[in-house]
């Protein structure tokens, strides 16, 4: 038996259900639940024996598929999922305006995209579009304490 | 019924959902066209936009962006030879040759027009089938709801998983057990939750979807470095040609969209199959039933060629929404996305919608009809303009993808929390559909997972505790005959290309 990507992925999975078997049978039921017919507990566990069965059917039975991950852009997805962290961290704190502004401008440099009128025209009139569609039209409050401070929304 | 169709004549055609029939099949022709972007990421994004409607509404919008996509993607398919969406692929085997030809025009008129004929006759079998399965199903217990709900599952997997059956179940049960996540709907206990406070009411299903692909198909494009936009004078330069078809060609068209429509909707009302399925299968069923000359036109530019994957991807597209309104089980990975709208907005589909709710069951059938007009009137002469969304860059494209995904998920909670989880799931599901684990099953095992858990705990509650309703019952039983054809089935076919 050869190692492969999805022979390891596989044993992942197989991994991940035995930790869900185990966790299934330490869920707390009530004192009058514990021997009942079906508890809380009882569909987690036949959840658990499905996948450990077809983790397991997979890691035997996979044929060696070659896939070469090395050619694909990791670094630029592991920076763009950086960058939705932090527009996560930031949407809170300094408000949605900004913060959606800042991210689509720096996704758009860091894509490499350098035409600013493009950039321009592809961050603020859109967000400033979907904000007023959201908090003017459809009444949905979104916090933003920079246009608070502008005073644009109450 | 007449009093429940009328309820729903007036909701569908009042001017508020007229509108969103509208900008449903607008937005879906652009986001379809997008190669990478199908329908599910098209109904993914437009959730958040439906917060403030009422049920009806966002069912129709939903609906309108479903069709609307799968005509966006047969655009791209003839344009450019670059399907936007799995089921359109088939519609570039004799579109494109034909706007090589300089029959741009005429290839899109045979579209839209096989479309509208396609999802219209569709909708009429709906009209008729719908309320009397939803009649039959009155008769179902939790036991067969069960057992259907399994042969949902199964097949959802045997058919998205392009030989990779186990990959898919793999997926059904990583859906099911996510389900879990969460308190339990009968005693209230938390599981899974890991006295984590933003766990404990469950992994919210807009997050899940928006993730799996919205989020992670713009991290795709990124990641494999797609070449997905084409210069604006690509766009342009085809010669559109006239729209007017010839007698001749309508006199050949006609019999080819009838059979194909049928054929198109019952392979949409199966659970699983779909509009790709359906699209090939009409392709080559034509070409099968095509006269020696005939046959020869057929992938360079035949009419007939053309005409029969539009027709039965429309048709497989409204089929899908029989199991949907009537069981409460969706056909498709689309309609599991749009099942998970409904539950988020209180909307149980099932046979007692048809009962209880008709205004929104018949609104939803009828808006398919105005969808169809509205495709062919208004998307038809708009084409050569929407076309031009084909030169949006990626870099541009990705980050408004991504700012989308997250604004939609923040609306619902305002948690960062769910910005985290989303992205961590999204680059998980990255990495899984990089290894052929097809995401589709994933959705419908977590959509379904709390249904299934429900009518199982129901089923052996009644049964005192034992499982034999699986043979006691005719229709549970035949249900789980056919679950154990589909699973064997996947068997022989492994055994078989094993051989091969």
């Amino acid at each position: 038996m050869t190692i492969n990507y999805t022979r390891i992925s596989a044993f992942i999975f197989l991994l991940i259900f035995l930790i869900y078997s185990y966790l299934a049978g330490e869920i707390r039921v009530f004192a009058f639940d514990e021997n009942a017919d079906f508890n809380a507990r009882t569909f987690p566990k036949l959840i658990s024996y499905l996948g450990i069965i077809v983790s397991l059917l997979t890691l035997v039975l996979s044929k060696n598929e070659e896939e070469n991950m090395s050619q694909y852009e990791w670094i630029s997805v592991i920076i763009l999922f950086a960058l939705v962290f932090s527009y996560g961290l930031l949407i809170k704190t300094i408000g949605f305006f900004v913060s959606t502004n800042l991210f689509l401008i720096i996704s758009y440099l860091y894509l490499g995209v350098r035409n600013y009128k493009v950039i321009i025209f592809s961050s603020f009139p859109v967000v400033a579009g979907l904000q007023f569609m959201l908090h003017g039209l459809l009444d949905v409050y979104i916090r933003d304490p920079f246009l608070q401070f502008l005073g644009v929304i109450s | 019924m007449i009093e429940g169709m009328m309820m729903g004549i007036n909701t569908a055609f009042s001017g508020y959902n007229i509108l969103m029939v509208m900008m449903g099949c607008f937005a879906g022709t652009i986001i379809g066209m997008l190669p990478g972007l199908g329908p599910m990421s098209a109904i993914a994004l437009m959730i958040p936009i439906t917060y403030g409607f009422d049920p009806a509404s966002a069912m129709i919008l939903m609906a309108g962006v479903y069709y609307g996509a799968i005509f966006g993607g047969s655009t791209s398919s003839i344009l450019i030879n670059a399907p936007g969406v799995a089921g359109t692929v088939s519609s570039s085997f004799d579109g494109y040759p034909m706007s090589q030809k300089g029959q741009a025009g005429k290839a899109l008129a045979i579209a839209a027009y096989a479309s509208f004929s396609g999802g219209t006759i569709a909708a009429l079998f709906l009209l008729v089938a719908a309320p009397q399965l939803a009649k039959v199903s009155l008769s179902f217990q939790s036991a067969d709801y069960f057992a259907l709900m399994c042969v949902g599952l199964l097949s959802i997997a045997a058919f998205a998983s392009k030989g990779q059956f186990l990959k898919a179940m793999i997926m059904t049960a990583l859906g099911l057990a996510l389900a879990t996540v969460g308190q339990d709907s009968l005693s209230d206990i938390t599981r899974f939750a890991f006295g984590n406070i933003n766990l404990m009411d469950g992994i919210s299903f807009v997050l899940l979807v928006m993730a799996t692909f919205a989020m992670s198909e713009a991290f795709m494009i990124i990641f494999k470095k797609m070449d997905i936009n084409f210069k604006s004078s690509d766009v342009s330069k085809t010669s559109l040609g006239s729209i007017k078809l010839s007698k001749k060609e309508v006199k050949e068209m006609v019999p080819t969209i009838g059979r194909t429509s049928v054929l198109g909707f019952f392979v949409g009302v199966l659970p699983g199959a779909g509009a790709t399925i359906a699209s090939f299968l009409a392709w080559g069923f034509e070409r099968s039933i095509a006269s020696a000359k005939d046959k020869l036109k057929f992938g360079k530019g035949s009419v007939k060629g053309l005409a029969a994957p539009e027709t039965a991807n429309n048709a497989a597209c409204t089929g899908s929404f029989v199991p949907l309104l009537t069981l409460g089980i969706p056909g498709s990975g689309t309609t599991a996305v749009m099942l998970g709208a409904l539950l988020s907005f209180g909307v149980q589909p099932g046979p007692r919608l048809y009962v209880e709710q008709p205004e929104l069951f018949w609104a939803v059938i009828i808006s398919m009809y105005i969808g169809n007009v509205v495709l062919l009137v208004l998307n038809l002469p708009l084409i050569p303009y929407i076309a031009r969304i084909l030169a949006i860059p990626k870099n541009i494209l990705v980050p408004l993808v991504l700012f989308f995904s997250v604004t939609g998920v923040y609306l619902i909670s305002f948690n960062s929390f769910d910005i985290y989880f989303m992205a961590i799931v999204a680059l998980i599901s990255l990495v899984l559909r990089v290894l052929n684990y097809p995401m589709p099953p994933l959705i419908l095992g977590f959509i379904l997972g709390g249904m299934l858990e429900k009518n199982l705990r129901r089923a052996v509650l009644i049964n005192d505790g034992s499982f034999s309703f699986i043979w006691e019952r005719p229709i549970s039983l035949s249900l789980f005959i056919i679950a154990i054809l589909i699973v064997l089935l996947q068997v022989y076919q492994g055994f078989k290309k094993e051989k091969e």
